[in-house]
């Protein structure tokens, strides 16, 4: 429910509570926005974790500067920029400037960046009544500016734009590997993702998983117990089972059929979904400005360095998926419950993901942290209530199984790749 | 003087002829309902329950048939509404109609609440009065979608008898067409019908072994008006993936049985159902085509083409202009091809295929060449002369109410539903209907030219009208001696179109055949005249959800005259009949004493006889996809084999045979046997393709030992990397002892190589080569070295700077004296290349093409031969070109460019191809391939809207253009170039040789009548799916007439047909007998003799 009124407050540009206190956006507002238009140009999850970590970087940096209880970028990351705040003559708000900095980085960055114009626009429109120093204001932008193209220049060399210079993925023959899968039969998302620069990581190999259960398809083995443990899920599925399933699809663009037709339908990727976990967190504990921030960039630098890890693995092991398997093996007329990503299925992204988050929540807000996630209910997704990260995070993962589109092993495996990247940028965090 | 007066004389003439298509009238004019009578509409209703998304052919429109129901000499029309009421008007005479449905039966009209789709007028009952038979589709209950049949009581009244005759079908039908499967006298029935389920995996092979009830296609059998359903043991397939939308029947190997074409949407393939003679059918679509319409649609069989075999013509959805090309989906996913080839399912595109029969079981696929395969989401096409100037022109419905394959809104409706759910409101499926943009076109019509090409005629011709037309027919419905055409619209007046052409003479035909089949359904007649042959037959079961008119009318031009008229009956009895006036009506009964047996004369054999190999080798190549390595490019340049030489290698006097190898076995010699057999060399290994690849070979003594040596290039391209050993020529030397060493050769590495070529340039008495580059693996098309290897004497070679170096993508190249200096030449063929000549000045290579060509067309150039044919000392250059037969067009007017650079700076090439459609030249790649290969271009089309009408110049600043490099293409067509007063001028070669990529040049006097022929091969199957395979040429054999001019020789009298995409040809003498070896992709290396 809360996100709806966000979101409507946000087309209207102000917020009417925010607008007392000074500053009329916040942070989870603008990376609403920034989660927006990502939907629209149906950004994969992977591409989206790049983005969200860069649209937060200016922000965490100006954090920095002003909070030194927060550790500098360079003293954080393994690979980093050297970013550096505007000399100005005027005072800025770093609060604005850093709100700022995400919109405008997003504005650079993202495809249909130019969309964002728009809430820039009312965001400037609002500071102007805001009562804050128009000086200051114009300041703040001006520093703001100048940190996202620094971000965006450093950006460049992180592999993404060489991305097009590489191999697509082709299929390998053999039925244990994987194929484009119903109905679209897209192409492999993102084949070369683990050449992208990681943030935390030394590479993308740091956090290898174990390697995935034999192939194989005597009906005795373990593979195709795993199959079929997956297949008869479905038959028929418990209304708590298919809830969860549907709570944590994320699938940014799942692709309806009718005769020639075809259609999307959209939703936010799995990393948007905890960057709004975030958010929730933040307004549970009434977080300070910098605290959000920070909250806000650990878990997108997390995302983005799981995503690396993640991907690596899909394209090593380059397993087929359960919906592949089970309508050559088990059953033709087999549908999984959601619609089978387009990429390898080991490990789990979805697990990988959310255990590498849930644990630098855990580590900012604490253990046993309830809350009720309410951040799907724009997908006509009820809220549903957790006792912790942790506990979400395995909800998130064991969903997948759910879903049909993963076996329990990368399942497992990915939750506990996921955890060690979690663990391992905690203890940067912390050390 | 003379000449003078006869261009002025041409040329008023034209101004005449301009003048009058200006002042004269379209030929055909649309009449009005006020003036007609017939005021029919299929107008449709859409609603939350009834509407694209529940059932899927909501919008696939009604059918029309056309006959003479009362016997009366004036064709009555019969119209099917989807949800309204059906109509059938009586003619009246001077184009007035009259709505008799209530009338004829109460139930004509449709039953309430049903789907109404295809219909069909027919002599059901064989007693001499057209029936009328109702096709029901629909997601509705059983009875509903029962077929109805009236029966005709011959006083404008019918009766309902479908569940007596055995026809009242529950099926989700499409059409039904009555025709004499069995040649018992009786018309038997084809129900052709469609799945309504989603199949949504393409386990295809699994759908394959099932049958449904309700989507399979059904045949029955008439026993006396009883009809039973025979459709499992004739072989009809049952799939539940069958979703018929066209059916055509047809004698087509005319062997004296119907044979029945299916086509199927979606990713089952069209069947063609051939008449086995004892009551089954073999689909033999894979043999007698190369490929079909991926979601076909209508379909007519015909004979367009005036040679007496009739053509098939399949439609499909892709659309003519630019724009909806680029707003459309498309389907270019090439996982998604090989998953359907993997379960034995044909190629399929999304166009519309026009395969001309060429007689011998072959078919040559000529839609593009012919201009009619872009008509956008088509329905109904019709062959007849329209214009009756003794070729059948083409008439084709089109439209589809909403476009549903729109990409904006494919990608882009989501976020219309998440605002709505955003704002907390329902999301209603009728708004996602509404939310589909409707598009109103207008129906095509061509002119056939008479040259297997056809030309618009949409706005001539008067065929304007926009909206959504399904199913048409045509007919004499004034009976003024030419043929006017009906349409039936969606949400729309029923379009009657009349033919207004004065100026030509015709003649129609209705034949009185015996038995139960009085209107002699499977007639065929042939016309002969003057000009020529003119072949049709009574079979009204063509288009799409329609019946045709029964009568054959044939257009004869201002002054053509029949000689004499063949009819063969449907007993395959003959009769010919002469004196015929042009301009009447003519009935022709059957009479038994009048015939004879009509007996398909044998096959005479070719000139080319195919021979039993005498090496077998059944090459297999290597799966690869280079669109992986390079998006971009058109074509994929990694299958280069098998590639063959010839040389003696034990001088024993005989030839032997080198072959490249394959998957399963390296490249050696077969050492001819003095018995005339080939023996393997399995002691050698001259190239595993599994490290390297084989791109071209030739035999030469290096170290003037006297015995042959052989050098191997090597080339390839989505394995192979440039300045790796792979990419290292090889040179293997001959020990005189059998064996065979490697020999050394400088480094050159850095292309991929496409033919080398030994000669002694330097005149030194050796052997030197030139090694021609083709390409830069992951750099197309970026220019890729080319090499001079000059040789000491004794087989060391040095690389040899020369101007050609640089020059472009080679293809081949040839060693000749051009310039009769006594130095050889180099002739060079390229892809953007003009044939190139590089004189040998002694000193170098200058490049002299200016001074020898007239005409320097770039094109494609796959390949060029020289010889002299027509013994006047100077040579011809006889070159290979992509042809006519493709999506991609290019003139001296309107070239072709091929822009690349690295526009987004990111280290890979960016090759971006234009041209022109419509007259406006337009980048080739779709925004999906442009977003990926360039990411800034992501933000720069924010939209397929937005990319929709882009052009280079939109994508790019000037400057970034001018820092680009650029390529073009001036000519597709293949040429032959003859010198005429002393330089070089292009003639290009007849159209048959335009039907395909020629890869293979050869010329020989293949006829024995003193005059060199030429013999043109090739094909080209691995191509961007959006251009799909080009595989239109089984061996296109031109006859010289020892004046440079040639003419095709059709198949049947070539004897050659050769599929699939040609490699290498070489002659060998193997005892006294000249073979040709044909090596072809994917094909066992082949052997033919020459009469």
């Amino acid at each position: 429910m809360r996100v709806l009124v966000i979101i409507a407050l946000l087309s209207m540009g102000v917020s009417a509570e925010a607008q007392k206190k000074g500053n009329p956006l916040t942070v989870q507002q603008a990376t609403l926005a920034i989660s927006k238009v990502m939907m629209h140009d149906v950004v994969n999850p992977p591409a989206a974790s790049r983005f969200y970590s860069y649209s937060l970087m200016g922000a965490y940096h100006l954090v920095t500067v002003k909070n030194k209880s927060y550790k500098p970028l360079e003293q954080l990351l393994t690979n980093r920029p050297t970013l550096s705040v505007l000399a100005t003559k005027q005072k800025y708000d770093y609060e604005v400037a850093a709100v700022y900095c995400i919109l405008e980085s997003g504005r650079l960055l993202l495809p249909s960046g130019f969309s964002l114009e728009e809430d820039i626009a009312a965001y400037e429109q609002a500071l102007k009544k805001s009562g804050l120093n128009q000086e200051t204001v114009k300041t703040s932008i001006e520093v703001a500016k100048d940190l996202a193209k620094q971000v965006v220049v450093w950006s460049r060399g992180d592999g993404y734009f060489k991305l097009s210079t590489l191999r697509r993925y082709t299929p390998v023959k053999g039925d244990q590997y994987w194929y484009p899968t119903p109905p679209a039969y897209m192409e492999a998302v993102e084949p070369n993702w683990r050449t992208i620069r990681t943030l935390f990581l030394d590479s993308a190999q740091q956090y290898k998983p174990v390697p995935p259960t034999p192939f194989s398809k005597d009906t005795t083995s373990k593979f195709f117990e795993m199959a079929k443990e997956v297949y008869q899920l479905t038959k028929p599925m418990t209304e708590e089972h298919a809830a969860i399933a549907a709570f944590w699809d994320c699938n940014p663009f799942a692709i309806a059929t009718s005769g020639h037709m075809m259609l999307g339908f959209k939703k936010f990727s799995p990393g948007t979904h905890w960057i709004n976990i975030t958010g929730i967190a933040c307004n549970k504990v009434k977080a300070n400005f910098d605290k959000t921030v920070f909250a806000h960039f650990m878990v997108a630098a997390t995302l983005r360095d799981a995503f690396i890890s993640c991907w690596d693995e899909k394209y090593r092991s380059n397993r087929v998926r359960p919906e592949t398997f089970i309508i050559k093996n088990i059953d033709p007329k087999w549908e999984p419950l959601l619609q089978t990503p387009p990429f390898p299925e080991y490990t789990s992204g979805h697990s990988v993901i959310s255990s590498a988050s849930a644990e630098v929540l855990t580590y900012i807000f604490g253990d046993n942290f309830s809350f009720t996630d309410d951040s799907e209910m724009m997908f006509e997704l009820p809220a549903r209530n957790f006792k912790s990260f942790r506990a979400a995070a395995q909800e998130a993962s064991v969903s997948r199984i759910y879903g049909g589109i993963h076996y329990r092993d990368a399942v497992d495996a990915g939750v506990e790749q996921g955890k060690k990247i979690g663990e391992y940028v905690v203890r940067r965090i912390s050390n | 003087m003379i000449q003078r007066c006869f261009s002025a004389l041409v040329l008023s003439f034209a101004m005449l002829a301009s003048f009058k298509t200006f002042a004269q009238n379209p030929l055909f004019k649309l009449l009005t309902s006020a003036k007609t009578g017939i005021s029919f509409r299929n107008d449709i209703n859409e609603t939350e329950n009834l509407n694209v998304l529940a059932y899927e052919y909501f919008y696939n429109g009604g059918g029309v048939a056309v006959g003479d129901i009362n016997n009366d000499g004036w064709e009555d029309l019969f119209f099917t509404a989807n949800m309204g009421e059906n109509k059938l008007y009586l003619n009246l005479g001077n184009m007035q109609f009259k709505d008799i449905t209530k009338a004829a039966h109460p139930l004509l009209a449709g039953k309430p609440g049903s789907w109404k789709t295809g219909v069909t007028m027919a002599d059901v009952n064989g007693d001499g009065l057209l029936d009328i038979y109702i096709c029901y589709s629909g997601k509705l209950s059983d009875d509903l979608r029962r077929n109805q049949l009236f029966i005709n009581k011959g006083n404008l009244q019918f009766e309902e008898k479908a569940a007596e005759y055995g026809l009242d079908a529950i099926n989700y039908s499409t059409q039904a067409s009555f025709f004499d499967y069995d040649n018992d006298g009786d018309l038997d029935m084809f129900l052709l019908n469609h799945s309504t389920k989603k199949i949504d995996n393409m386990e295809l092979a699994k759908y394959r072994t099932e049958a449904d009830t309700l989507a399979g296609d059904r045949l029955y059998r008439n026993n006396n008006n009883k009809f039973e359903d025979v459709s499992a043991k004739a072989g009809i397939n049952q799939f539940p993936s069958t979703f018929g939308l066209g059916i055509a029947i047809s004698d087509i190997n005319l062997d004296g049985w119907q044979d029945i074409y299916v086509t199927n949407d979606y990713n089952e393939q069209d069947y063609i159902y051939i008449n086995n003679k004892n009551g089954t059918f073999t689909e033999k679509s894979k043999d007698y085509l190369r490929h079909l319409s991926h979601f076909s649609m209508g379909v007519d069989i015909a004979d367009f083409n005036n040679d007496g075999y009739p053509d098939i013509y399949t439609l499909d959805m892709l659309p003519e202009d630019n724009r909806r090309q680029k707003l459309l989906q498309l389907q270019e996913n090439y996982e998604a091809f090989s998953l359907m080839q993997s379960q034995d399912l044909h190629k399929q595109y999304m166009r519309n295929m026009l395969h001309l029969n060429n007689g011998d079981g072959s078919f040559s696929e000529i839609a593009q060449l012919a201009g009619v395969s872009n008509t956008d989401w088509s329905w109904c096409p019709l062959f007849a002369d329209f214009d009756d100037d003794g070729y059948k022109d083409l008439f084709i419905t089109n439209g589809y109410f909403r476009d549903y394959t729109n990409k904006d809104f494919l990608r882009y409706w989501g976020d219309f539903k998440i605002k709505k759910a955003m704002d907390r409101q329902p999301v209603l499926l009728m708004d996602l209907i509404k939310a589909m943009p409707v598009t109103y076109l207008s129906n095509y019509i061509y002119k056939n030219n008479g040259d297997l090409s056809f030309t618009n005629k949409k706005t001539d011709w008067g065929i304007t009208q926009m909206g959504h037309s399904n199913g048409a027919v045509y007919a004499d419905l004034d009976k003024d001696g030419d043929l006017d055409l009906v349409a039936n619209n969606l949400n729309g007046e029923a379009l009657i179109y009349e033919n207004t052409r004065t100026n030509a003479n015709a003649i129609t035909f209705s034949v009185k055949y015996t038995g139960k089949n009085s209107f002699g359904v499977g007639t065929k007649l042939y016309v002969y005249t003057k000009k020529g042959l003119q072949y049709q037959e009574v079979n009204p079961n063509r288009g799409y959800l329609s019946a045709t008119s029964l009568n054959l009318h044939f257009g004869l031009g201002a002054n053509d005259k029949i000689d004499s008229v063949v009819v063969i009956w449907p007993n395959n009895q003959k009769r010919t009949l002469k004196d015929f006036e042009p301009n009447k009506p003519y009935l022709i009964e059957y009479n038994p004493s009048l015939t004879t047996p009509s007996i398909t004369a044998a096959l005479k054999p070719g000139i080319f006889e195919k021979k039993n190999p005498l090496i077998l080798y059944p090459h297999e190549d290597f799966i690869e996809n280079d669109f992986k390595r390079q998006a971009l490019m058109l074509f994929m340049y990694s299958k280069v084999g098998p590639v063959l030489a010839k040389g003696d290698v034990n001088k024993d006097g005989l030839e032997d045979l080198f072959i490249s190898g394959d998957k399963n076995r390296v490249g050696t010699i077969y050492q001819q046997t003095p018995g005339g057999g080939f023996r393997m060399r399995d002691d050698l290994n001259l190239g595993d393709e599994n490290v390297s690849i084989t791109s071209a070979a030739a035999f030469a003594d290096v170290n003037g030992d006297g015995f042959q040596d052989i050098y191997i290039a090597k080339g390839g391209y989505s394995v192979v990397e440039p300045g790796t050993p792979n990419l290292q020529d090889e040179l293997y030397i001959n020990d005189g002892k059998g064996g065979f060493t490697l020999g050394k050769l400088p480094i050159m590495q850095e292309s991929s190589k496409s033919c080398v070529v030994p000669g002694d340039y330097d005149g030194d008495g050796d052997i030197d080569f030139f090694v021609g580059g083709r390409v830069i693996p992951g750099q197309y098309p970026r220019v890729p070295r080319s090499y001079l290897l000059n040789n000491d004497g004794k087989g060391n070679f040095t690389i040899v700077d020369a101007a050609f170096n640089n020059i472009g993508m080679i293809t081949n190249a040839k060693w000749f004296d051009f310039n009769k200096d006594g130095k050889l030449d180099l002739v060079l063929s390229g892809e953007y290349l003009p044939i190139t000549v590089f004189i040998n000045t002694g000193k170098g290579f200058d490049n002299k093409t200016q001074d020898y060509f007239k005409d320097q067309p770039k094109g494609f150039w796959f390949n060029f031969e020289i010889a002299d044919l027509d013994k006047d000392g100077e040579v011809e250059i006889i070159a290979g070109n992509l042809g006519n037969n493709s999506q991609i067009k290019a003139s001296d007017k309107e070239p072709a460019e091929m822009y690349y650079g690295d526009f987004d700076n990111n280290g890979s090439v960016d090759p971006i191809l234009n041209f022109y459609i419509q007259g406006v030249s337009y980048p080739y790649v779709s925004r999906d391939e442009l977003n990926d290969q360039i990411f800034p271009m992501r933000r720069k089309f924010s939209s397929y809207k937005n990319y929709a009408d882009a052009t280079i110049h939109s994508m790019f600043t000037d400057a970034e253009l001018k820092a680009a490099n650029k390529w073009e293409i001036t000519s597709t067509q293949s040429t032959l170039f003859k010198k005429i007063e002393g330089k070089y001028t292009a003639v290009p070669l007849p159209m048959q040789a335009q039907f395909s990529i020629i890869t293979e040049i050869v010329v020989d006097d293949f006829d024995k009548d003193g005059n060199k022929d030429i013999l043109l091969l090739g094909n080209k199957t691995d191509n961007r799916l959006k251009i799909g395979a080009i595989d239109a040429n089984y061996g296109c054999l031109l006859k010289g007439d020892g004046k440079s001019g040639f003419s095709y020789v059709p198949q049947i009298v070539s004897g050659l047909s050769i599929r699939g995409d040609v490699k290498s040809v070489i002659q060998i003498n193997v005892k006294g007998n000249q073979y040709w070896v044909v090596a072809v992709a994917d094909h066992p290396i082949q052997f033919y003799q020459v009469k």
